[in-house]
């Protein structure tokens, strides 16, 4: 198990902590949890003292764990849409015949 | 046992010396373990109770939720729950929740089991069916293109994408009573806040409110009702804020506020009013800002009379019809919907027309008058002036019971805090909104931060706290009956109104509402596709017309009265939840079929059993014809969608696990409820037929049950252009039918193809507005009308609450907050003359949704009741009203019948037979109707069942004993609880008598595990004719001590409190 001067040492280097984790074989909540001594998922709270900590990130350190925290992408909803504007002649017409195609792309 | 398991040998030999950590934990102790710790997966989701919107992270093992806590990136919530969202695991996953389909077949004693396909295919035949028996392709010689056969109800706590079904299959299957909870709890803040600002959602958020150097709290009790919002009030607190509580019971609220002040219920317009009238004659207001940004200088049409001339009503009152005609309010110079001269009826008399003023005031054409000086006899200034010159302290007091020094104090602390420099914004909720005038509530105060220049600021605003997850989203998309998505009105029946005529009438010159052409054939476009084509009026045609007001409770009179025979209840319950649950439940008694779709046994579900008409013989199981299906609903946690929280934000929550046996989202349930009846339909030629067979009806499906794609929905309410690309705001939308929107204002969340709602970007990674955390309507905007927030040169009123500024070198406006306003107009910019649409707009004008572009102190349409608020008693009051020779809103809509009896008032005859105040509230750890909290065990063990709350006083002279039983009456019925002796409710003096109060929660009934009477019984179907809310937050009862009559007997007691106060169906009528 790698110890915390190492993850420390990584993190001054300019490594990110999933980049860390990647070259010492951990998953990256781990090493965070080695780093500062708590937990990426919140599951404890921090005391005054705490915020001083080297490696703390203030919010955010759920995405370590590997919790999505930004959408999804959805491919079948787009090529849904596609079918349906182009399945739409009224549409491509107006669109076609419009004097001002600003905006259009 | 082993030596080492002795705590105190561990204790004395180990390093835990004092004994406070390892050396005393048990073997059982250390051996528990984290649910978290187990978890396979973490789901990104949202509370599914209140309208906070607190984020949830789900943990997920093999099929199963196993634990649920507060997300601590949120910048909503912080990681914080409140009982009922801790608790919602139990909602999810508790014993008694219902997971299979029920079925009473008529004048049946008991359920019996059916599958879950023959079910959905009997519903099917049953909509056909009433569909078609109760269709009417015109009414009076008008055109309805309607079905009144059937009706729905629920909405607010699904996600928006179900909303959007439903409204949108049941409006092409012509069925117009379509409502929700939205209704009953905040309709009156659409109507209100839209036609005062311009946008009828909260103006601010409440994050902001740490920004504030003073809050009032009026109308709610947020620390126990949004408790983790409150938060907020925490911060502004600890930075120095003054913090008002105004409330006729003492709670939580009060006590971390530094000033309570109990008042009368039902007289909240007495009491702003005098803070308007101190804010006048002191010179206390923001003359800049209301010169500037609002209608303050305009000059009001000749003919207008106000209540201070005609002693109490307004000019164009029409006694036999309980209604205005508001022709003599308007600005003078100003048309109000000129139109075409083809609105024939007296529809939006009725129909209350100022709900479509959600997202855009009321059309208004011509240029006003206006007199700068604000000297003008006749301009808005100096009407507000004279209207509330009564509205002195000592009026104050005698009305609502507080002391003049108190109401004094009150108003030093809010205009010490308003100016350049600070300030103030008010919180309310229910308290405020459903009383017979509860839009005139919510305009007092509207009018107040007007004037005092704090609409648009940091740390300002009027912060509207709603109560379910999505009810903003079941407004925004709304399943309600006036409305189509992003508060474009529903049409009436009116002679020859095709989709120009409809487009001319409703529309605006000026503002954003011009461009209602666009939105409404993109509207059109998103449910009609191909079909919608300029030959057809983009199938305009195909949208059912109402003829005045098909709300909830006027469909409960439909039902009554036999016309309307299916009803449709999704996550409602309105034999709890709704005002007179006995007319509820007689209305569904009446009905040939019903549809429950919950988590549990809802009284709404099982009252032909165990309702307490069953109890009193009123009805028998075997009489009661109603077939009933219970469908068993998903959990949040088993299905993905957006909820749209209090502040406007559309939060996703992921789907965690597949829902159990024959649980199905309401997405599916509609969506296959549609598949169904367009496949039944399919070979017909009718024409009646046409608009749910051109529907476009074809989301994705997929998983084991064929679910329906959230993810479309959203897309297809965004909207998108004729090359598939998803448009990113409503500007791009078109009125040629190029575009297609399912709800404009919605225009954006999915920008880029990318669900925009789903964003959760730690609140610690950003700014204290988090624009990258969710998406908020409209355009992302946190802060609406935030142009205000700088002076009309465009630079900020003071750099302590600088928001948005004018930025010269970059030629755009640059701010905290994504500017509410065009991005590249001057502050300078002066319309040329016949500018229309936005550009007919000056570059001072902050409100650009209203036709003026200014802020309306008074109203000069879009109201039915008056264009300024005035103080009238609630339907059923002890008492007169001193200010006027009218008691009530002359204009208040009441339905006399002999299941909605109302009572003497004042010093009418009988009075004195229902002495004292009743308010209603909610619980911190219940929910509404109790449908998703009575069922909870950790919820009902903590709030286990009915009480009445009662001051020590009161409790002395009727003889009631804590912990005892009390029983109360009106003249709708009666119920009994347990009695809570408490200091909590302040007996006030009032016109110079003692007058006393109680409180009740409004959440219980006789199912599930905490269980009690419905308050509901008590109150009547009285209502705000604007809105069409209910006033339930005050009303005359009396309280005695023990418990009520059983069977039989109870009816007596009824009719013996009846016939003492003189009751008829004619009592409480008069104008």
């Amino acid at each position: 198990m790698p110890t915390k001067e190492q993850v420390l040492q990584m993190l001054r280097s300019g490594d990110s902590y999933e980049a860390a984790a990647r070259r010492l074989g951990i998953p990256a909540g781990l090493a965070y949890m080695i780093a500062t001594g708590i937990p990426a998922d919140y599951s404890d709270s921090l005391g005054p003292d705490d915020y001083g900590r080297e490696g703390l990130q203030l919010g955010g350190t759920q995405a370590l764990l590997g919790v999505p925290n930004q959408p999804d992408a959805h491919p079948e909803v787009a090529a849904w849409i596609r079918g349906r504007a182009s399945g739409d002649d009224q549409m491509q017409d107006a669109a076609a015949t419009r004097p001002n195609q600003e905006g259009d792309k | 046992v082993k030596l080492g398991d002795w705590p105190v040998l561990r204790q004395l030999t180990g390093p835990d010396h004092f004994g406070r950590g390892a050396a005393v934990a048990s073997p059982t102790t250390r051996g528990l373990e984290a649910r978290v710790a187990s978890a396979d997966k973490v789901v990104k989701s949202v509370c599914p109770y209140c309208a906070v919107g607190c984020a949830q992270n789900v943990y997920v093992k093999g099929d199963d939720v196993i634990q649920i806590e507060g997300d601590p990136d949120s910048p909503v919530s912080r990681g914080r729950l409140c009982p009922k969202g801790s608790a919602s695991l139990q909602l999810t996953t508790r014993d008694n929740r219902q997971s299979r389909v029920l079925y009473r077949r008529p004048n049946a004693g008991d359920w019996e089991p059916l599958d879950l396909d023959t079910a959905m295919h009997m519903v099917a035949d049953r909509v056909i069916a009433a569909r078609r028996d109760g269709w009417q392709w015109e009414q009076d010689g008008k055109r309805t293109r309607r079905t009144m056969g059937l009706a729905s109800l629920g909405g607010a706590t699904l996600d928006n994408e179900e909303n959007y079904l439903i409204k949108k299959l049941f409006t092409a299957l012509g069925i117009v009573q379509v409502e929700n909870q939205a209704r009953i709890c905040h309709s009156s803040t659409v109507v209100a806040l839209g036609t005062s600002f311009g946008r009828g959602g909260s103006t601010t958020f409440p994050a902001d409110l740490q920004n504030s150097d003073c809050i009032v709290i009026q109308g709610s009790n947020m620390a126990e009702s949004h408790p983790v919002a409150y938060q907020w009030i925490a911060e502004a607190k600890a930075r120095g804020a003054a913090v008002i509580h105004v409330d006729p019971r003492f709670s939580r609220t009060s006590a971390l506020a530094d000033l309570f002040v109990p008042l009368r219920a039902g007289t909240d317009i007495a009491f702003l009013g005098g803070i308007i009238n101190h804010v006048l004659t002191e010179h206390k207001y923001f003359r800049d800002y209301v010169q500037a940004y609002t209608n303050a200088s305009t000059i009001v049409d000749d003919r207008f009379e106000d209540t201070e001339d005609l002693d109490g009503v307004f000019s164009g009152l029409k006694p036999e019809k309980r209604t205005y005609d508001p022709t003599t309010w308007g600005y003078k110079g100003m048309a109000v919907n000129s139109a075409s001269g083809q609105r024939d009826a007296d529809y939006e008399k009725v129909a209350g027309g100022a709900h479509s003023a959600g997202s855009g005031g009321p059309g208004l054409r011509g240029t006003p008058e206006r007199d700068e000086t604000l000297e003008h006899p006749r301009c808005v200034f100096q009407i507000l002036k004279r209207h509330y010159a009564r509205y002195t302290p000592e009026v104050v007091a005698d009305i609502c019971g507080v002391p003049v020094e108190t109401f004094t104090r009150v108003c030093d602390l809010i205009t010490a805090n308003s100016n350049p420099d600070r300030t103030t914004s008010f919180v309310y909720a229910v308290g405020w909104t459903q009383h017979t005038v509860g839009v005139q509530y919510i305009r007092t105060a509207s009018i107040l931060q007007l004037l005092l220049g704090n609409i648009g600021r940091p740390g300002g605003g009027i912060e509207a706290m709603r109560g379910h997850a999505s009810i903003q989203g079941s407004s925004d998309i709304p399943t309600l009956f006036d409305l189509l998505p992003g508060y474009i009105p529903m049409p009436h029946a009116h002679h020859h109104e095709d989709l120009d005529a409809f487009l001319a009438a409703d529309s605006a010159e000026r503002g954003y509402w011009a461009k209602m052409d666009a939105y409404v054939v993109s509207l059109l476009k998103a449910w009609w596709g191909p079909a919608a084509t300029p030959d057809n009026g983009f199938c305009f045609d195909y949208l059912p017309r109402i003829t005045g007001s098909h709300s909830t409770y006027d469909t409960v009179v439909e039902q009554l009265e036999g016309r309307c025979k299916g009803y449709f209840l999704m996550g409602e319950n309105p034999a709890v939840g709704s005002a007179n649950s006995r007319m509820q439940r007689k209305g569904m008694a009446n009905l040939d079929w019903l549809v429950v779709r919950d988590f549990a046994l809802i009284e709404s579900a099982t009252w032909w059993k165990d309702g307490p008409e069953i109890e009193t013989g009123e009805m028998t199981t075997d009489g009661i014809g109603t077939e009933v299906f219970f469908f068993p609903a998903a959990a949040h946690t088993e299905k993905a969608g957006s909820f749209t929280n209090t502040q406007r934000m559309l939060q996703w929550h992921h789907q965690a696990v597949e829902p159990k046996g024959d649980c199905r989202s309401d997405l599916w349930f509609v969506y296959h409820l549609g598949r169904i009846i367009r496949d039944k339909l399919a070979a017909s030629t009718d024409d009646i037929d046409r608009p749910v067979l051109d529907l476009t009806w074809d989301y994705p499906t997929s998983g084991p049950a064929d679910d329906p794609s959230a993810e479309a929905v959203l897309a297809e309410i965004n909207g998108w252009d004729h090359t598939g690309r998803l448009v990113s705001s409503y500007e791009e939308l078109k009125p040629d039918g190029s575009t297609s929107c399912g709800c404009w204002i919605y225009s954006g969340v999915y920008a880029d193809g990318v669900n925009q709602a789903a964003r959760r970007k730690p609140y610690l990674q950003q700014d204290w507005m988090a624009k990258e955390w969710g998406w908020a309507w409209p355009a992302n905007r946190r802060i609406l009308y935030n142009r205000a927030s700088a002076d009309p040169a465009g630079q900020p009123w003071s750099e302590r609450k600088a928001l948005l500024w004018w930025n010269e070198d970059q030629g755009q406006w640059a701010g905290h907050d994504v500017p509410d306003f065009p991005p590249g107009k001057r502050p300078d910019y002066v319309p040329p003359e016949g500018a229309r649409g936005i550009d007919g707009l000056s570059g001072a004008e902050p409100f650009i949704m209203q036709a003026d572009g200014r802020g309306w102190l008074y109203a000069p349409a879009g109201l039915v009741d008056g264009p300024l608020p005035t103080h009238y008693e609630p339907q059923d009051s002890p008492f007169d009203n001193p200010l006027y020779a009218h008691d009530r809103n002359p204009a208040r809509r009441i339905m006399p019948r002999p299941e909605n009896l109302l009572q003497p008032s004042g010093s009418e005859p009988g009075s004195d037979v229902f002495p004292f105040v009743l308010t209603t509230y909610r619980l911190t750890e219940h929910f509404t109707s109790g449908g998703m909290s009575r069922w909870a065990p950790y919820l009902s063990e903590l709030q286990p069942e009915l009480a009445v709350e009662v001051s020590p006083e009161l409790a002395a002279e009727r003889g009631l004993v804590n912990a005892g039983w009390a029983t109360i009456v009106s003249a709708r019925g009666a119920i009994e609880a347990r009695v809570l002796v408490t200091d909590r409710m302040t007996p006030l003096t009032v016109r110079g008598r003692r007058m006393h109060q109680i409180g009740m929660p409004y959440h219980f009934g006789p199912n599930g595990l905490a269980t009690g009477d419905a308050v509901n019984t008590l109150t009547s179907a009285s209502l705000d004719p604007n809105a069409h809310i209910q006033e339930v937050k005050a009303l005359a009862v009396d309280v005695v001590p023990g418990r009520r009559p059983r069977g039989p007997a109870l009816l007596d007691l009824i009719s013996s409190y009846q016939q003492r106060a003189g009751v008829t169906v004619s009592t409480g009528t008069s104008i």
